[in-house]
């Protein structure tokens, strides 16, 4: 095991990347380090013929993946859309580490992000000394995807300001980076494309101009549709970090999960599971990924301050701490769920005094 | 000399062009195609100019027409080509699938209520899904379609689709039931006739499913034994215009397909790799203000052709054409492909039939009608608004309230925007179903004026609901039935001379009133109407007071809306006489003091409306009514009644308002108290802006009072002081009682 905290996805699952390159027969796009439906099968998992299990990044409808990757293959860039936490930047990180082999080359957005980096930056230092010169330009990565025929990723791409946005137009449309002050120019080499993630939850983020849309597809990634797909999500994904994280603890019950998964469920429908209660939604996503993490929290504080097996005190600060955004309105919707829904169910009265003893 | 079986799905492109290929290499000398054998005459028609698929073929029972069954063809229906490649060669061509005339029957003896069986061979489970699901689909419908409509290069393909029918009945043979066995039994009976008229090359066209069992004969004597003895039924056929929408699934028909518009295309362009498709979706957009380049097209054919590859098919198929109609033109949103499903994939297409082909009498007189009238069957809905005033208009509207009359539900009248009587707005739409309709209504006369009237008069007779009489006359009148209009009247009238029940005599009053409004326009005689609704206005006056005692709270709440409509009528009417009689009625409520609470308010509001009583007895009875003795439930009915509706009322009339005020003013905190969830109460049938203007009329109406009040300031005990003498002087003792208003 490394000392690494998080490793790149390419470098985690270098084994299954390994064996699709090998095992694969179809056509690969150039510059491609496998064909596009290996990218599928090492995104929506599979078996190898040689026995080799491939397990799932993205658990959820193959078809969208398969749109995914054809777009890739086509030059259009992709564009990934959808409420915070449901895998838009795993599944970017994942699409590329299988494409390229490289899922570094990342600009992430934000509402200071400028030109220079995205474009390119000068290195001051030798530009003053040297005047204006290939070796005076930082590379962005950006650029260096293009030089090296790979995919870029930007994350959140809304919160980027307008006018930094339309610098990607000539990038994917042209597919060339000019330098004026050199009087030269980027070619981008085939096999360059770019992945974007924007989230439609966040308010006052800079809409794409209508240009810039036209240069992407777009891909929406749903909430998981079922109780059980969710589950599955959140199994998966807390396994792995409990493999990174050395966790002493006990495997998470399934029970305990199904619950968690329960509670956001209902909360975020605004509808009990049954379909026979209405709820009042907090003002937080919660997504699959905080679902996860509130298990992951668990599993922790279960690891160190606990008798190492995770239960309902474990869960109840993580459960609160995600549906509480807003200290005064969520707090009621809260409790409202609490002893509306919660109270009632037998079998969850541990869940109900684990949260009152929280005090929320 | 050789049968030649082709195993087909009964709508698909690709089985279609199949099957019209084979034939045209085949050469065959007769074709035989599973269908109903009574409609063999009208196979004539196939080639005609006028019959335009997508057409049905529908068969019923003259004696209860209820009973059909549908045989519909688009043009890429393989059944339809091969009747018309029959056609076009002069070469006999026969439906060979067990006739109508034993299925009725045998339906018939089966339930004694016939329920309307399924168009053509019902897939209750589909079969196909079993080989679908070992070759990788989810859809059995998608396998099909890749495996067989959407391939060009179709060498063997009817050896590939019996082999797997061949299989596939070895694992189901449950499937086969009685049914199943004597429609296949039937199809080899033919088979065998034309073998025997020494055909030499017979091609045989019919669902896959039967493909195996018309290829291994079983002796023949087996066969007769078993078709020995079938009942028998009259059936009559005859050609229908279809519409896109009934072939797909969604309208129930249980051999459709998911996308009659798209295999249309398919069937037109088997060659379009998304292009053609993709364009169209673009100009549909754009015309409902979509911003779509020529660019977003290009890309979206590239994505759908880059899906395809990845998916290993030749072309893109309509799953993979609309993901990248999500993705590229829609920017992922999923709610403008509900406009391409409609228009496109669906699409509205409605087929037409000769006008010579042999019809039902009626049928024919409304086809006459339409056409005179202008009115085009179309299977989107289309919006007329008809000017009664002129002739033409007049016509349409007379035709469509006929057919209403007779239940065929062709128009659906809309409320019409403007003022004045005069105008109509009707939405026509035509749903294949509606022949059926007119079928059934065949009985009842030859034309539409005999069928309407001789219906109605036997609607008339057989019906003793009051109301329900009334509603049939106010549908006659526009309808111009003087015949039918005659005998509903005479029958109204008896009805309500022995009518006991004073709820059903108002209710059927809005519909005589509006009748009587109708006359100006339609040139009715109205005269005949009115005088039924006077002796009946007249019943319901004398009756009403007694009636509107000893109530229930739901009975007497009940019958507060019969005020109201009663009340509306009368007003309308706007004869004095009647409305004497009306108030006098309300009077009579209002003072008896065994009214139902809310009636007797209801009834004080009406005639305050119409000013008919004074301030002071308005004050009073208000006053009497809301006293602290009453009965609080029966004072907050009594105040909901009064107030019934008048939220916006209160706002208008101040007198109404400062009434309230006033009471409300006088009253002691006790009684404010007792009074206050009575109020709440009446108020909370007002609409939340009414309250809160009520809210803030008052709230200016206390300013201006403290106003007054400062101005005729009272120093009470100043005031006190006087009372005595003045209490002297009007001859009052000190020891009776204070002044109540202080």
């Amino acid at each position: 095991m490394s000392d690494i905290l998080r490793q790149h996805a390419e470098v985690l699952y270098a084994t299954e990347l390994e064996a699709l390159r090998t095992q694969d027969h179809d056509k690969r796009p150039f510059n491609w380090s496998m064909s596009p439906q290996s990218v599928v099968t090492y995104l929506t998992g599979g078996t190898l013929k040689n026995g080799l299990e491939i397990t799932p990044k993205y658990i959820g409808s193959r078809r969208l993946m398969e749109i995914a990757v054809a777009t890739l293959a086509t030059d259009r860039a992709l564009l990934l859309y959808g409420l915070p936490g449901t895998a838009k930047s795993w599944v970017s990180e994942h699409l590329a580490a299988a494409i390229s082999g490289d899922s570094t080359l990342i600009v992430q957005g934000t509402a200071g992000t400028s030109e220079e980096s995205i474009r390119y930056g000068w290195n001051y230092a030798r530009l003053l000394s040297e005047g204006p010169s290939e070796r005076a330009i930082v590379e962005t990565p950006v650029m260096r995807a293009m030089r090296d025929g790979k995919i870029a990723r930007i994350e959140e791409l809304t919160r980027i300001g307008a006018d930094v946005q339309d610098t990607l137009i000539t990038i994917l449309s042209e597919k060339s980076l000019p330098i004026p002050e050199l009087n030269t120019e980027v070619q981008a080499t085939r096999g360059f494309n770019m992945i974007a993630t924007a989230n439609n939850r966040d308010k006052g983020v800079n809409d794409l101009s209508s240009a810039l849309k036209r240069r992407f597809n777009t891909v929406i990634l749903p909430v998981p549709t079922s109780i059980d797909e969710e589950i599955d999500i959140v199994t998966r994904r807390v396994e792995s970090f409990e493999k990174v994280m050395e966790l002493p603890a006990e495997k998470p019950a399934l029970q305990e999960i199904r619950r968690i998964v329960t509670i956001f469920r209902e909360l975020r429908s605004g509808i009990t599971n049954d379909g026979k209660t209405k709820l009042k939604s907090p003002t937080g996503t919660l997504s699959t990924a905080e679902a996860i993490s509130v298990v992951n929290n668990g599993l922790a504080l279960a690891a160190y301050f606990g008798d190492g097996r995770l239960n309902a005190a474990d869960l109840a600060a993580g459960i609160i701490g995600a549906v509480i955004k807003d200290p005064v309105q969520d707090k009621l919707v809260w409790q409202e769920y609490l002893e509306t829904v919660v109270k009632p169910r037998e079998e969850w009265k541990d869940i109900y005094r684990a949260c009152r003893d929280l005090g929320a | 000399m050789s049968v030649h079986i082709l195993g087909i799905r009964h709508h698909g492109p690709g089985s279609a062009r199949n099957v019209r290929a084979y034939l045209e290499a085949l050469q065959p000398d007769i074709v035989l195609v599973e269908g109903p054998p009574e409609a063999d005459p009208l196979l004539q028609w196939v080639g005609h100019d006028q019959l335009q698929p997508p057409v049905a073929i529908l068969a019923y029972e003259p004696e209860t027409p209820a009973h059909s069954a549908f045989y519909p063809f688009a043009t890429y229906s393989p059944e339809w080509q091969a009747i018309s490649y029959a056609r076009s060669r002069n070469i006999p061509v026969k439906f060979m699938d067990l006739p109508l005339t034993h299925v009725f029957a045998l339906e018939n003896e089966k339930q004694p209520e016939p329920e309307v069986p399924p168009a053509t061979d019902a897939h209750h489970f589909d079969p196909t899904a079993l080989l679908a699901t070992a070759d990788g689909y989810e859809d059995a419908e998608a396998w099909w379609d890749h495996m067989f409509e959407y391939r060009r290069h179709n060498e063997d393909i009817f050896d590939a689709v019996m082999e797997s029918m061949e299989l596939l009945r070895e694992e189901l043979s449950s499937r086969n039931d009685s049914m199943n066995q004597l429609r296949e039994a039937w199809m080899r009976k033919l088979i065998r006739q034309a073998e025997k008229e020494m055909y030499t090359e017979i091609a045989v066209v019919c669902g896959a499913w039967h493909a195996p069992a018309l290829k291994h004969m079983p002796p023949a004597k087996a066969d007769n034994e078993l078709m020995k003895g079938l009942p028998k039924t009259k059936v009559a056929c005859s050609w229908t215009p279809w519409t896109f929408e009934r072939l797909s699934t969604q309208s129930g028909y249980r051999a459709g397909i998911t996308s009659p518009g798209w295999y249309m295309h398919k069937w037109e362009h088997p060659e379009d790799n998304g292009t053609r498709w993709l364009t169209n979706v673009a100009r549909l957009f754009r015309e409902k203000q979509m911003d779509i380049s020529t660019a977003h097209v290009m890309e979206a054919v590239r994505l759908s052709n880059a899906l395809a590859a990845m998916r290993a098919l030749p072309m893109p198929a309509l799953e993979e054409l609309n993901e990248a109609t999500v993705s590229v033109l829609c920017n992922g949103d999923t709610l403008p492909m509900q406009l391409i499903r409609q228009q496109l994939i669906v699409s509205n297409n409605i087929g037409a039939v000769p006008d010579d082909v042999p019809k039902a009498p009626l049928q024919a007189d409304i086809e006459k009608h339409q056409k005179r009238l202008r009115l085009p069957l179309t299977a989107d809905y289309k919006d007329y608004q008809l000017d009664l005033r002129e002739t033409n208009d007049l016509q349409r509207s007379i035709l469509l309230h006929r057919l209403q009359l007779l239940d065929i539900n062709w128009g659906e009248q809309r409320h019409a925007e403007g003022k004045g009587t005069f105008k109509e707005q009707w939405r026509l739409q035509w749903e294949p179903a509606l022949a059926v309709d007119v079928i059934d209504k065949s009985c009842w006369g030859n034309t539409i004026t005999d069928a309407a009237n001789a219906y109605v008069t036997h609607m008339a007779t057989r019906n003793r609901q009051l109301k329900d009489c009334c509603r049939l006359l106010e549908n006659c009148i526009p309808a111009d039935l003087p015949e039918a209009t005659a005998t509903l009247i005479h029958s109204v009238n008896n009805m309500a001379a022995t009518n006991h029940d004073v709820v059903q005599l108002i209710d059927v009053l809005p519909p005589l009133v509006s009748i009587t409004r109708y006359g100006n326009v339609r040139k009715t005689d109205a005269g005949l109407v009115l005088d039924i609704l006077e002796s009946i206005i007249t019943r319901i006056c004398i009756n009403l007071p007694a009636a509107s005692t000893h109530l229930s709270e739901d009975a007497a709440t009940a019958l507060l809306d019969q005020y109201y409509a009663m009340n509306d009528a009368v007003q309308t009417l706007s004869n004095p006489r009647l409305i004497t009689q009306w108030q006098q009625a309300l009077h009579k409520v209002m003072n008896d003091v065994q009214s139902a609470s809310c009636l007797a308010g209801y009834a004080t509001r009406l005639l305050n409306d119409s000013r008919e009583l004074s301030a002071e007895t308005l004050l009073q009875t208000f006053s009497v009514a809301m006293s602290v003795s009453n009965d609080p439930t029966a004072a907050a009915m009594w105040l909901e009644g009064f107030l019934k509706g008048s939220g916006t009322l209160l706002l208008v009339d101040d007198s109404l308002f400062a009434l309230l005020r006033n009471w409300m003013q006088q009253l002691e905190e006790e009684h404010f108290m007792q009074a206050l969830p009575l109020l709440r109460r009446a108020f909370s049938a007002f609409s939340t802006p009414e309250r809160r203007q009520i809210g803030e009329k008052i709230k200016q109406g206390s300013t201006s009072t403290t106003v007054t009040n400062h101005d005729t300031y009272l120093h009470t005990e100043r005031a006190v002081k006087g009372i005595p003498v003045v209490m002297q002087m009007l001859g009052y003792h000190l020891t009776q009682k204070k002044p109540e208003n202080a």
